[in-house]
C-alpha cells in the first residue's frame, strides 16, 4: 500500500511538472504577445498624399524625382512598373469616356493599419507614429510575406541580387526629417501632388469634390479602404478604372491579428490539457494494472 | 537482407518490387547530389536567374512542398501525442518510425527554406527580432523549437544502440524527461501547424473564398493530424518491411480508421464553412478554382474516407495503403491550393517553376526519405517494448 501511494504521488508531481514545465515553455514564447497592435495607435494627424488623378497630366516627373531621390539606377529611364529600382510610376490607362489616356500615380499608400507591417516576420516594417510606413532593411530576411499581405501589390524585392532585400517607397521620411516634403511632391508641376496632415487632405479632398461634383466621384479612395491609407485619390472616373483594388473598409488583417493575439491562451490551453489527459489516461492505466505496481519504472511508463 | 524497399511508393507491396534497395540509395543519393548542386547555384546567383518567381507570385513550389511537409511531419507529434501523451500503447510500435519521419521533414523544410529566404545569411534574424503579430514569426520559432524536441525525442533511438556508460546515464535522463519532452512537442506543434492556417488570413484579396475562411488555422491543425496518422501507418508498414518483421493488423488498419474519423470532421468543416458563408456554389461555378477543390477534397478526403469507413471495402488489403497515400494527397493539394492554385492571380501573372526550383525541391526531400530510410536501418527503430508481433 505505502509503496503505492509513493507512486502515485510521485506520478502526480510528474505530471505537474510536465504541466508547469510546458506552460513556462509556452508563454516565455507567446509572452509578448500581449503588447500593443502591431501598428499601434494611429492618428489622423500622420503625414499623407493627396493625389488628383484629374489633375495629372502624366509627365513623368515624379517617378524619375523618386528615382533619383533614392539613389536608384538609371534615374532618368521612366518606370512602367513598381519594382526595386522604381518606388513609384505612372500607370497609364485607357480612358472610357475620353481620348486622353487616365494617368495613376502609383506608389506605397502607407496605410494606417499595414498589414505588411502586420505580416513581416522580423519586424522590419513599421507603420511610424508620423505616418510613414518605414522598413528597416538590417533586419529583413526576405521571406516575402508582405508582398502577399499587401493588397495593392508594393513590396517588391531585387530578384536579381544574390542578398536582395524588399524595397518600397518610404515616404522619403529622411526629407521629411529636414523639414522637405517627398521628392514626388515636391516635383510635381501639375499641382496633382499635395502633401500634408491626413485630417487636413480629407477636409481639401472633400472640399473639393463639393466645390466641383461634376469633376469628381464622390469618394475619397484610401478614407476608409483597408482601414484607411495615408495617401488619398481623387479621380473623375470610378477608382476600379484605375486599377485600384475594391476593398472594405475592414483592415487586411484583422482576423489574424485576433488569432495571433489567442496564441498564449492556445499554448496555455493545449499543454494543460494535454498534461491533464497524461495524467488521467496513465492513472487509467495504473489502476487496470494494479497488480503490477512493482514493476520497474520504465516498464510502468512505455509498457 | 533480401527485404526490397519500396517506402516511397508502398502501393506496390503487393506486386513484384521494381527497385532494389542498392538502386533505390543510389537513385536517392543522386537526386541528393543533383539538387544540393541546383541549390549552391540559387544561392550564389540569386533568383532572379534562377527561379520563376516573380512579385506578382512570390512563392512557388519550395513555399508549397515547405507547408505539405510540415503536415507530413505532423506524423511525430501526432504519434507522440496519442502513444506518449494518451497512452494508446497499441500503437506503440509506429511511434518511433514516424518521429523519425518527423525529424527528417523538419530538417527539409529548414533546408528548404533557406533556399528560399531573400537573405539567407541571415536566417536567424527572426531570434533577435521578433513580431508577435506575425504568423510567420510564431511558425519559425515554433519549428526551431519543434525541430530541437524532435531531435531529444530521436536521441534515444541512437543512445539505446550504444551501451556506454555515458549514454546510457543520457538516456535514463532523457526517458525520465520523455513525458515533458512529449507535451512540450505537442503544445508547440498545436501551434504552429494552426498558425500555417493564419498564415492566409493576411490574404483575404488574395486567396480564393472556396479557401479563405477565419476557421483556416482550425483545418490547417486538423488536417495535419490527418496527414500525421496517414504518414504513421505508411511509415509503420514501410519500417517493418524493411527490418523484415511482419506489420500488426491492429495498427496497419487502427491508425488509417482514426485517420478517416478525423476526415469526416474535417470534411464537415470544410462543407460547413462553405454552407454558411453562402458560398456553396463556388463549387461547381469557379472554373479552375473548383477543380482544384474537388482534386482535394473529392480525391484526397471523400474518396479515402469512403474506403476506409464502407464495411464492404475496408477489408481489401490495399486499402491500408492506398487509402492513407489518397490522404496524404488531399493535405497536399490543400497546402499547394492555398499555396499556388487557389490564388487570385494580378491579370497577365503566371508561374511554371523553373528545374533549378524542381530539382532543389526533389534533392531535398530525397534526403529527408535517405535519412530516414537509413536511420530505420541502423537506429533502435523498434524499442521490443510494445512488440510482440502478431
Amino acid at each position: 500500500m505505502t509503496s503505492q501511494q509513493a507512486l502515485s504521488r510521485r506520478e502526480f508531481l510528474k505530471a505537474a511538472g510536465t504541466g508547469a514545465a510546458a506552460v513556462t515553455a509556452t508563454c516565455v514564447l507567446a509572452g509578448p504577445a500581449s503588447s500593443a497592435l502591431a501598428s499601434g495607435p494611429v492618428s489622423d494627424s500622420g503625414w499623407g498624399m493627396l493625389i488628383d488623378v484629374t489633375r495629372c497630366t502624366g509627365c513623368d516627373s515624379c517617378a524619375l524625382a523618386c528615382k533619383e531621390a533614392n539613389g536608384r539606377p538609371n534615374p532618368t529611364v521612366v518606370p512602367s512598373a513598381l519594382s526595386s529600382d522604381a518606388y513609384t510610376f505612372i500607370d497609364v490607362r485607357p480612358n472610357a469616356g475620353s481620348a486622353e489616356p487616365l494617368a495613376v500615380k502609383r506608389q506605397c499608400m502607407h496605410c494606417q493599419h499595414p498589414a505588411c507591417v502586420s505580416a513581416c516576420t522580423v519586424g522590419a516594417l513599421t507603420k511610424s507614429a508620423d505616418g510613414p510606413v518605414v522598413y528597416d532593411s538590417k533586419k529583413c530576411i526576405g521571406c516575402r510575406y508582405c508582398q502577399y499581405a499587401c493588397p495593392f501589390g508594393v513590396p517588391t524585392y531585387d530578384w536579381d541580387n544574390p542578398l536582395g532585400l524588399i524595397h518600397k517607397c518610404q515616404l522619403c521620411v529622411e526629407r521629411l526629417a529636414e523639414g522637405e516634403m517627398p521628392a514626388c511632391v515636391s516635383s510635381c508641376p501639375a499641382g496633382a501632388l499635395r502633401f500634408g496632415r491626413r485630417s487636413d487632405l480629407l477636409v481639401q479632398a472633400h472640399a473639393r469634390i463639393s466645390s466641383n461634383p461634376d469633376r469628381y466621384v464622390d469618394q475619397v479612395y484610401g478614407e476608409f479602404e483597408a482601414g484607411g491609407t495615408s495617401v488619398l485619390y481623387l479621380a473623375g472616373v470610378p477608382f476600379s478604372q484605375l486599377g485600384l483594388p475594391e476593398l472594405g473598409d475592414q483592415t487586411i488583417s484583422h482576423y489574424a491579428e485576433a488569432v495571433m493575439k489567442k496564441t498564449p491562451v492556445v499554448a496555455a490551453s493545449v499543454a494543460a490539457l494535454a498534461t491533464g489527459l497524461y495524467w488521467l489516461t496513465k492513472r487509467r492505466d495504473l489502476h487496470l494494472s494494479e497488480a503490477r505496481v512493482t514493476l520497474p519504472q520504465e516498464d510502468r511508463h512505455d509498457h | 537482407m533480401t527485404t526490397n524497399l519500396h517506402v516511397e511508393q508502398p502501393s506496390s507491396s503487393a506486386a513484384v518490387p521494381v527497385l532494389n534497395r542498392r538502386m533505390a540509395m543510389a537513385l536517392l543519393g543522386a537526386t541528393v547530389l543533383v539538387g544540393g548542386l541546383a541549390g549552391v547555384i540559387r544561392l550564389l546567383v540569386g533568383m532572379g536567374s534562377t527561379t520563376a518567381l516573380t512579385d506578382a507570385y512570390t512563392w512557388g513550389i519550395w513555399i508549397a512542398f515547405d507547408f505539405t511537409l510540415i503536415a507530413f511531419a505532423g506524423a511525430g507529434f501526432t504519434m507522440a501525442g496519442l502513444v506518449h501523451v494518451l497512452h494508446r500503447e497499441q500503437y506503440h510500435d509506429a511511434v518511433r518510425p514516424a518521429i523519425l519521419a518527423g525529424l527528417a521533414g523538419y530538417v527539409s523544410v529548414l533546408l528548404l527554406l533557406v533556399l528560399d529566404l531573400g537573405r539567407p545569411d541571415r536566417f536567424y534574424n527572426f531570434i533577435l527580432f521578433w513580431n508577435v503579430h506575425s504568423p510567420l514569426f510564431e511558425i519559425s520559432l515554433c519549428v526551431l523549437l519543434y525541430t530541437t524536441v524532435l531531435v531529444l525525442e530521436v536521441a534515444p533511438f541512437l543512445l539505446e544502440r550504444l551501451h556506454l556508460p555515458v549514454t546510457d546515464r543520457l538516456l535514463r535522463l532523457l526517458r525520465g524527461a520523455m513525458p515533458v519532452i512529449a507535451v512540450v512537442g505537442v503544445t508547440l506543434s498545436s501551434l504552429h501547424q494552426s498558425t500555417l492556417g493564419t498564415l492566409y488570413l493576411n490574404m483575404p484579396h488574395r486567396l480564393h473564398p472556396l479557401w479563405y475562411t477565419p476557421i483556416l488555422p482550425l483545418l490547417f491543425f486538423v488536417s495535419s493530424i490527418i496527414a500525421g496518422l496517414s504518414l504513421a501507418t505508411l511509415t509503420y508498414m514501410g519500417s517493418t518491411r524493411i527490418l523484415g518483421l511482419p506489420a500488426k493488423r491492429e495498427i496497419v488498419t487502427g491508425l488509417p480508421r482514426i485517420a478517416a474519423w478525423v476526415g469526416v470532421f474535417y470534411l464537415a468543416l470544410k462543407l460547413g464553412d462553405l454552407l454558411v458563408s453562402g458560398e456553396m456554389a463556388l463549387l461547381w461555378s469557379a472554373g479552375a478554382y473548383s477543380f482544384w477543390w474537388w482534386l482535394e477534397v473529392g480525391v484526397g478526403l471523400m474518396i479515402p474516407i469512403a474506403l476506409l469507413l464502407i464495411p464492404s471495402l475496408r477489408h481489401r488489403p490495399w486499402v491500408p495503403v492506398a487509402a492513407p497515400l489518397l490522404l496524404l494527397f488531399g493535405v497536399m493539394m490543400n497546402r499547394f491550393n492555398a499555396t499556388m492554385f487557389g490564388q487570385i492571380l494580378p491579370p497577365g501573372v503566371t508561374y511554371s517553376p523553373s528545374l533549378i526550383e524542381w530539382l532543389s525541391t526533389i534533392g531535398i526531400i530525397g534526403a529527408g526519405v535517405m535519412a530516414w530510410l537509413l536511420g530505420v536501418r541502423f537506429l533502435a527503430i523498434f524499442d521490443g517494448k510494445g512488440s510482440q508481433h502478431v
